[in-house]
C-alpha cells in the first residue's frame, strides 16, 4: 500500500486494500485517505457501498487489509476481522435507519451509553444543540422530516465519539433544501469535532461541497483519487459524471431578507450577492446553491446587464473535463464555474487571474 | 370440568414456556446469525407441522419410554416415569406447536430492517444486545402472533398427547381428550359443556392477544 499516498499534506488516516467478489460483481481496490473528509464517488453499482461496508465491518472482504487511525481492523493474512461494534466507526445510512421504538434522545444516547466514559467527547445534548435537534429530543422519530432524520442519525453516530464517520449516500433521499443544510452541518461537525469522514455519493455537487479529497470508483475498481478539483475533471470521472447538474452548495449569511418586490442580500465568502427574497431573518445562516453553468465569467464589470451580480474573484485552476472546462475560482470560498473550451481560450483564463463572476439573482437558490 | 380446564392450561402454558426460548434461539441462529446448516435446523423444527401428530406421539413414546434414551435417563437420574404424566402431555404439545411458533418468529425477525440492526452494531452493541434491544422490540407484533399460534395449537393438541399421556381424568386429560371421551361414551351434554369451555378459552386467548397488540408503543402512533 505504498503507491497511493494522498496529496494535499494531510497525514494518511485510512489505508485499505479490499477484494470482494459477488456473483456478477467484484470489488478490487486500494487506497489511502487523508484525515478530514474524503468522498467516494461513483455511479450506482460501482462498489461504493461494498467498500464502505467493508471498512465498517458490516461485510467481510474475501481478502485484503484495512487500517484506520493506525489500527488494524481487518487483515486476511493476519486473520483479523473486528466486528463493527469493536471498530466503533460511526455509520450513517441513506434513510437514517433510526430506531423506531425509541425517542430522538434515546436514539442519540444508544451508542453514547455503550461508549467508555473516558472516550466520550460530546454529550447527546451538545450534539443535539450542534445539529439543531434540541427541540425534538423527547419526540418519537416517526414524524420527523427527512432532514431531521438524517441529523438524528448523524448525532447518534457522533455520540460514540468515533474517529471515523462513514456516510452512505446520506443525502440521496433528501429534498434540495435539506440536502444543502445537512452538507453544511457535516462541514461544521468535521471542523468542530475533528472527526474524519468517508462520504459515499454519486453526486458531484455533494462531493464538491464537502470533500477536499475524492476517491472515484467505477465497476469495482478505483479510477482516480486525489484532490477533488483534480478528480472532478479526471477523464475517467468525466465519462461517468453529469456536469450539467453540477452546483455550488455554499453557506451564506442573510444580510437582508428582501420582500415580495425586493431582492435579498447574501454574504458569501468575501462577496455580497443579490439573491431572491428569503424567509430567513437577517443574521441567519442559509444554504444556497448556484449552478456551475449558471455563472458567467467576465474580464471586467459588464457595463449594462440584467444580471444583478458582478463580483470580483480570482481564478485558481482550470481543468479540462470532456468537452468543457471547469474553472475553480476563489470568492473567499471556492466555487466552480463551467465554461466551454472556446470561451476559456478567448478569455485567456489562467490561474491567479482576476475575474468577475456575473450571476443572475434568480440563479441563486436560497434554502432556509 | 374445572380440573380439566386447569390441566389444559397447565399443559399449554408449560409447552409455550418451553418453546419460547427455543424458538427465539432458533430464529436468531437461522435468520440473524445465518449459521451454516440453518436450513436443516429449520426443516427439523418444522417437521412436526408436516407429520401426523400420531407419528410424533409414537416417536415420543419410543424416546420417553423406559427403554428409550430420554425415558431411561429420567428413570435412572430422577427416578421418575415421564410417560402418562402431565409433563408428557406438555412435551407432546410443545413438539407439535413448536413449528408454528418458530416459523412465525422467523418471519417476524426477517421483517426487521437489517440496517437498523447494523446501525446498532456500529454504535457499539454486540449481536446479543442488538437482538434484545432491536430485533425483539421491533418484531414484537410478529412474535406475539407466534406465541398465540403456538399456545392455541398446544391447547388443542390431541393426537400426540393421547399416545404419550393417555387420557387420565384429573391427571393428563385435557379438554380435547375429555371431549373425545365424552363423545365416545355418548355423554352429549358433557361434551357440549366442554366444547363451550373450549370456545370460551379460544376467545379469551385471541382477545388477550389482540389487547397486547393495542398496548401503546412509541413510534407506532
Amino acid at each position: 500500500m505504498t503507491e497511493t499516498a494522498p496529496q494535499g499534506g494531510a497525514p494518511p488516516f485510512l489505508e485499505f486494500r479490499v477484494s470482494k467478489s459477488y456473483d456478477a460483481f467484484t470489488l478490487d481496490c486500494e487506497g489511502v485517505f487523508p484525515s478530514g473528509i474524503t468522498a467516494v464517488f461513483g455511479p450506482s453499482g460501482s462498489g461504493k457501498t461494498t467498500l464502505l461496508d467493508s471498512i465498517a465491518g458490516m461485510i467481510s472482504p474475501d481478502c485484503g487489509e484495512i487500517r484506520a487511525g493506525g489500527r488494524l481492523v481487518y487483515s486476511s493474512r493476519a486473520r483479523v476481522d473486528l466486528p463493527p461494534e469493536k471498530r466503533r466507526f460511526g455509520y450513517v445510512f441513506q434513510h437514517g435507519a433510526l430506531f423506531p421504538q425509541m425517542s430522538v434522545r434515546a436514539n442519540i444516547s444508544y451508542g453514547y451509553r455503550l461508549t467508555p466514559e473516558s472516550e466520550r467527547l460530546a454529550a447527546p445534548d451538545d450534539l443535539a444543540d450542534l445539529l439543531g435537534l434540541s427541540h425534538l429530543m423527547d419526540r418519537g422519530v416517526a414524524n420527523l422530516s427527512g432532514g431531521e432524520r438524517q441529523r438524528v442519525a448523524l448525532a447518534r453516530a457522533l455520540a460514540i465519539s468515533p474517529r471515523l464517520l462513514l456516510l452512505d449516500e446520506p443525502l440521496a433521499s433528501l429534498d434540495a433544501a435539506y440536502r444543502a443544510s445537512i452538507l453544511l452541518h457535516l462541514n461544521r461537525v468535521s471542523e468542530r469535532l475533528g472527526v474524519s469522514m468517508v462520504f459515499v455519493s454519486h453526486s458531484l455537487s455533494e462531493v464538491l461541497a464537502l470533500a477536499p479529497f475524492t476517491y472515484a470508483l467505477d465497476g469495482g475498481r478505483m479510477i482516480a483519487h486525489g484532490p477533488t478539483p483534480e478528480i472532478l475533471a479526471h477523464p475517467g470521472v468525466s465519462r461517468i459524471a453529469d456536469y450539467g447538474t453540477l452546483e455550488n452548495i455554499l453557506e451564506a449569511e442573510v444580510v437582508d431578507s428582501g420582500g415580495c418586490e425586493s431582492a435579498s442580500a447574501l454574504r458569501v465568502g468575501d462577496a455580497l450577492l443579490v439573491g431572491p427574497p428569503t424567509l430567513s431573518q437577517p443574521g441567519d445562516l442559509a444554504s444556497i446553491s448556484i449552478g456551475a453553468g449558471d455563472i458567467i465569467l467576465s474580464l471586467g464589470v459588464p457595463p449594462m446587464t440584467s444580471a444583478r451580480n458582478a463580483v470580483p474573484a480570482v481564478v485558481r485552476e482550470l481543468r479540462d473535463a470532456g468537452g468543457r472546462v471547469l474553472v475553480h475560482v476563489d470568492l473567499g470560498v471556492p466555487l466552480v464555474v463551467e465554461v466551454t473550451p472556446a470561451a476559456a481560450a478567448e478569455l485567456a483564463l489562467r490561474p491567479d487571474q482576476d475575474i468577475y463572476l456575473v450571476i443572475k439573482s434568480n440563479s441563486i437558490l436560497v434554502f432556509a | 370440568m374445572l380440573q380439566t380446564l386447569a390441566i389444559t392450561l397447565q399443559v399449554a402454558v408449560a409447552a409455550t414456556l418451553v418453546n419460547l426460548p427455543l424458538a427465539l434461539a432458533l430464529g436468531w441462529l437461522v435468520v440473524k446469525k445465518r449459521i451454516r446448516g440453518g436450513f436443516l435446523l429449520d426443516i427439523l423444527a418444522s417437521l412436526p407441522l408436516a407429520l401426523p401428530p400420531v407419528v410424533i406421539g409414537y416417536m415420543l413414546l419410543l424416546l420417553l419410554g423406559r427403554r428409550g434414551p430420554i425415558g431411561r435417563l429420567a428413570a435412572d437420574v430422577l427416578g421418575v416415569d415421564i410417560l402418562f404424566t402431565w409433563a408428557a402431555a406438555a412435551l407432546a404439545a410443545a413438539v407439535i406447536s413448536f413449528p408454528l411458533m418458530a416459523r412465525a418468529f422467523m418471519v417476524a425477525m426477517h421483517g426487521v430492517d437489517e440496517r437498523i440492526e447494523r446501525s446498532a452494531r456500529s454504535l457499539g452493541a454486540g449481536p446479543l444486545r442488538v437482538f434484545f434491544t432491536m430485533t425483539l422490540p421491533l418484531a414484537y407484533r410478529g412474535l406475539l402472533a407466534g406465541v398465540l399460534l403456538g399456545f392455541v395449537r398446544a391447547l388443542s393438541e390431541f393426537g400426540a398427547t393421547i399416545v404419550v399421556a393417555g387420557s387420565i381424568p384429573g391427571r393428563t386429560q385435557t379438554l380435547p381428550l375429555a371431549i373425545y371421551e365424552s363423545v365416545q361414551l355418548g355423554r352429549d351434554e358433557e361434551a357440549l359443556a366442554l366444547v363451550a369451555v373450549s370456545i370460551a378459552l379460544a376467545v379469551a386467548t385471541i382477545a388477550a392477544h389482540n389487547w397486547l397488540l393495542t398496548l401503546p408503543r412509541r413510534g407506532e402512533t
